[in-house]
C-alpha cells in the first residue's frame, strides 16, 4: 500500500502540471476538441500543448506539429485519436520521455478480433518506455480541485469528498449535475476503460491515500485482479469506507459445473460475498450508491443501529419507523430522563415516544433546537433521524397571520430560516451523534438547501434515509470485523501482475 | 497442525488424487472424497466399503445399527437421483436385501457398496468449492441438502480466510437461525463448522487438481455436531486454468 498519492502512477494522471493533447483541432464537432474545450472550461492552470499535424493554433492555444517539438516534457499525454494511430503516438510520447498517458480512444479489446491485437501492441509500446496509462476506451479523469477534467462534459458544482473509480465509460460525467444538486462532488473520479495498464486496484490505492477523499465509490462490471482487489480493499476499509455498485454479472462467462457449488457460483452471489469479505458496502442502485456516500462522507459517519425519530407529522414518522424496522434498525424506547425533558416541549396533542411527534406547538423554534438537542443526548439512541418540513410559503403566511406587516415578512422569513438552520448546524457541530434528515420537499427549498450546503445529509423520503443509516451501521461492523482479524489482509502476499 | 503433519497430509491427499487420475477418474468416489475431507480435519460419517452382502453385514455390526447403504463409484456423481441409496437399515436382513437392490439398480461397475452410520438430524447445510478465474478458489456455504437450489440461500468467500470471516459467512445466511438452538436441538458447533469452511478453502489452495467440491449434506445433529454425510470431488486433468 502506498503512503502518499505521489507514489501512485495515477498521481501525474490526476494532478498533472502540463498536458499534451492529441486529437483536438479547430473542428468543434470532434471528441478531441470537445475534451480540450472541457479542460479549458474548468480553467486548468497548467500548460496545455495541443499536438496537430497541420494547425498552428488550436482553440487559441499554440499547437505543435509533433510531440517531439515540445519545449518541455509534459507530465501527461491525452490521446483522443483514431485507433490505428494510437500506438505510434504512444511511441512518440515515449521517445519524448513522457511517462503517463490517458488513452480515450476506443476500438481495442472491447471490439474483439483486431482490437485485441491493437491493444497488445499498445501495451507493449507503453512497456518499452515505462509509460503508465489509463484506458484505452475510457473518458479519463476529473480532479475538480486541480481544475482538471479530461471528460467531454463540463464539470458542474464544487469539488467534493467522493473518490470514484468506474468501469462504465461516461458514467462519472453523468453524475456531475446530480451530485452538484446534492451539494456533493468528486475529489477525483477515474474512468478505467479496458484497464490495459492501470486498473481499478491502482485506483483504490490512489483514492485510499488521497487526502481529499472521505469515501470511495466504485462502479464495477468485473474485477480482473480479484485477489489483489480483496487485499487492497481490506487494508483501506479500516480508515475509509468503500461503496460499490455491481449490477448483475453476465451469466455467459459462467462455466457449467458438475457440482451444486459450481451451479450456484453465479457472479452476482460471488460478488456479494467478495464485497462483504472485502469490507465493501454494496449499493443496489446508482441513487443508493451516492446516498450512502453522502451519509458516509458526512461529519459523523459511523453509527449504531438504534434510531430515534423526530417528526411533527404522523405519516412521515410512521413510514420512517417502518423503514427502519425493515432495514434491521432498532427504535429504542426513550429514557426516563429524555421523557422528563420533553414533557415541557411537546404539546399534549403530540406524542413522547419513538417517533417523537411534535404535531403543532406554540413555540416553533423548539422543533429546531430544544427538541433535537434532547434527542441527540438520548443515551438509548445512536442516530437522530429528523423530519424537515417548513415550506417557505407557509412560514410567510404564519408571519402574516401573526400580524407582521407585509413589508417586513420578506425580511423576517429568511431570518427565521437562518435561525432554524443555524440551530441545526450548532447542534450537529456540538454533538457526536449522527444527525440524518429526511424530507419530501425539494432539495432547493430554502431551509433544506441551507442545511444540505453545510454538509448535512437530508434524504428524499425516510426509506432512503433509513437505508443510508443502515449502511453506516454496516460500515461500522465491516470495519470492526476487519480490525478484529489478526492481519487485515487475508493472506501474507499477493502478486498477480 | 504442525508443519511436518501438514506436509504429510498434503502428500497423502496428493497420492489419493494422483491414483484416481491414473485410473482416468473424473471425480473421486464418495469413499475417496470422505478420506480427503478427513485428512483436512472435516468430520465425516463413519463408513466401510464392502464388496459383498456378508461384508456389508459385518461392517454394519461394527458400526452399529441403523446404517445407510450407498452404491460407491467415481462415476456416480448424484446418487439420490439413481435410487442407489438405502436409508435407515436396522437388521442383517434389511442389509442383505438392500445390498441386492443397490447392486441391481446401477448399470456400472462399482467400487463397492458403502456402509455408513446413519446420522440423525433434520438440519442440513451444503459446503462447496468453486474456482473463479479472477478470485481463485472460493468457498460456498448454504442452507439446504437436497433443498439447496430451492432455498438459494448461499454465501461465498475467497480462500483463504480466517475464523472471523468464516463466522461472518454463517451470519450472512438468510436462514441463519437454523444454526441456533432449534426445537430442542442444540446450536451448531460453530467452531467446527468454521474450521470446515476454512479447510475446504485450504483444499482449493493446495490441491490444483480439485476443480469443484460439494459436501452435501453436512448434517447438524440434534447435539449440534456437524458431519459430512455425502461428498463429491470433481477432478481436472490439467492445471491449466489455475490463476496466476
Amino acid at each position: 500500500m502506498i503512503e502518499s498519492i505521489k507514489d501512485s502512477p495515477l498521481y501525474p494522471i490526476a494532478k498533472p502540471q502540463s498536458i499534451a493533447i492529441f486529437g483536438a483541432s479547430n473542428n468543434v464537432t470532434t471528441m478531441g476538441t470537445g475534451l480540450l474545450g472541457s479542460l479549458l472550461d474548468l480553467g486548468f492552470t497548467g500548460e496545455i500543448y495541443p499536438i496537430h499535424p497541420k494547425e498552428d493554433q488550436v482553440l487559441n492555444l499554440k499547437a505543435y506539429r509533433s510531440v517531439l517539438d515540445l519545449p518541455t516534457v509534459p507530465d501527461l499525454a491525452l490521446i483522443v485519436l483514431p485507433t490505428r494511430i494510437v500506438s505510434e503516438t504512444m511511441d512518440a510520447c515515449g521517445r519524448k520521455g513522457i511517462k503517463h498517458a490517458i488513452v480515450i480512444s476506443g476500438g481495442f479489446k472491447e471490439v474483439g478480433n483486431e482490437g485485441i491485437t491493437l491493444e497488445k501492441e499498445l501495451v507493449a509500446v507503453a512497456q518499452r518506455y515505462g509509460i503508465r496509462f489509463l484506458g484505452p476506451n475510457c473518458i479519463g479523469v476529473t480532479t475538480p480541485r486541480h481544475k482538471l477534467n479530461t471528460t467531454f462534459m463540463t464539470y458542474e458544482g464544487a469539488a467534493g469528498f467522493i473518490g470514484m473509480a468506474s468501469q462504465s465509460g461516461s458514467f462519472v460525467t453523468q453524475m456531475f449535475n446530480y451530485l452538484s444538486r446534492h451539494a456533493l462532488g468528486f475529489s477525483t473520479a477515474f474512468s478505467v476503460g479496458n484497464e490495459a495498464n492501470i486498473d481499478i486496484v491502482d485506483c483504490l490505492e490512489y483514492l485510499s491515500a488521497c487526502p481529499d477523499t472521505r469515501v470511495i465509490a466504485l462502479y464495477i462490471e468485473g474485477i480482473r485482479r480479484g485477489r489483489a482487489f480483496v487485499e487492497t480493499a481490506r487494508s483501506i476499509v479500516p480508515k475509509k469506507p468503500i461503496v460499490a455498485l455491481y449490477v448483475g454479472g453476465s451469466e455467459t462467462g459462467r462455466r457449467a459445473g458438475f457440482s451444486h457449488t459450481g451451479a450456484l457460483a453465479g457472479p452476482d452471489r460471488l460478488y456479494e460475498g467478495i464485497f462483504r469479505q472485502s469490507g465493501i458496502i454494496r449499493a443496489q442502485s446508482i441513487i443508493e450508491l451516492f446516498d450512502i456516500c453522502w451519509m458516509l462522507g458526512s461529519p459523523h459517519r459511523t453509527a449504531g443501529r438504534r434510531v430515534v425519530i423526530q417528526t411533527h407529522s404522523g405519516g412521515p414518522g410512521a413510514e420512517a419507523a417502518d423503514a427502519c424496522g425493515r432495514l434491521g434498525l432498532e427504535l429504542p424506547p426513550l429514557s426516563s430522563e429524555t421523557i422528563k425533558r420533553l414533557s415541557s416541549l411537546i404539546p399534549h396533542t403530540g406524542s413522547i415516544g419513538n417517533p417523537v411527534d411534535f404535531t403543532f406547538g406554540k413555540n416553533m423554534m423548539d422543533y429546531f433546537s430544544a427538541i433535537p438537542e434532547v434527542l441527540l443526548e438520548e443515551q438509548n439512541a445512536d442516530v437522530l433521524l429528523y423530519y424537515f418540513s417548513m415550506p417557505n410559503r407557509t412560514l410567510e403566511r404564519m408571519l402574516r397571520h401573526m400580524g407582521v406587516p407585509s413589508d417586513q415578512i420578506a425580511e423576517m422569513a429568511p431570518e427565521l430560516l437562518d435561525a432554524q438552520c443555524d440551530a441545526i448546524i450548532r447542534l450537529v457541530e456540538t454533538h457526536d451523534k449522527p444527525f440524518v434528515g429526511y424530507t419530501f420537499q425539494s432539495i432547493y427549498d430554502k431551509l433544506v438547501r441551507r442545511v444540505v450546503e453545510r454538509g448535512i445529509p437530508i434524504f428524499q423520503g425516510p426509506e432512503r434515509a433509513a437505508r443510508a443509516i443502515a449502511a453506516a451501521f454496516q460500515y461500522t461492523r465491516l470495519r470492526d470485523k476487519i480490525l478484529a482479524s489478526v492481519s487485515p489482509s487475508v493472506s501474507p502476499s499477493v502478486s498477480q501482475r | 497442525m504442525t508443519k511436518a503433519a501438514n506436509i504429510k497430509k498434503e502428500k497423502r491427499a496428493d497420492d489419493l488424487i494422483r491414483s484416481a487420475l491414473k485410473r482416468q477418474q473424473q471425480a473421486l468416489s464418495e469413499y475417496e472424497a470422505k478420506k480427503l475431507l478427513g485428512l483436512y480435519g472435516i468430520p465425516v460419517t463413519k463408513e466401510r466399503l464392502s464388496r459383498s452382502a456378508d461384508e456389508a453385514v459385518a461392517a454394519a455390526a461394527d458400526l452399529g445399527f441403523p446404517v445407510v447403504l450407498k452404491a460407491c463409484s467415481p462415476k456416480l456423481m448424484h446418487k439420490s437421483e439413481h435410487g442407489c441409496i438405502e436409508l435407515n437399515l436396522r437388521s442383517k436382513e434389511d442389509i442383505r436385501e438392500a445390498y441386492g437392490r443397490i447392486v441391481g439398480s446401477v448399470d456400472l461397475e462399482l467400487e463397492g457398496v458403502l456402509v455408513q452410520e446413519m446420522v440423525p438430524g433434520q438440519r442440513e447445510l451444503v459446503i462447496g468449492l468453486a474456482r473463479d478465474p479472477q478470485f481463485g478458489p472460493c468457498v460456498m456455504l448454504g442452507i439446504g441438502g437436497i433443498m439447496t437450489e430451492v432455498f438459494e440461500d448461499t454465501v461465498f468467500r475467497m480462500a483463504p480466510f480466517d475464523m472471523i470471516e468464516a463466522k461472518d459467512m454463517t451470519e450472512e445466511l438468510r436462514y441463519k437461525r437454523i444454526l441456533d438452538a432449534f426445537r430442542g436441538q442444540k446450536p451448531v458447533d460453530m467452531q467446527t463448522l468454521c474450521r470446515a469452511l476454512r479447510a475446504v478453502g485450504q483444499i482449493g489452495l493446495e490441491l490444483e487438481a480439485v476443480s469443484e467440491l460439494d459436501i452435501n449434506p453436512l448434517i447438524i445433529t440434534p447435539q449440534g455436531r456437524v458431519k459430512a454425510v455425502d461428498a463429491l470431488v470433481i477432478l481436472r486433468r490439467d492445471g491449466n486454468d489455475r490463476i496466476d
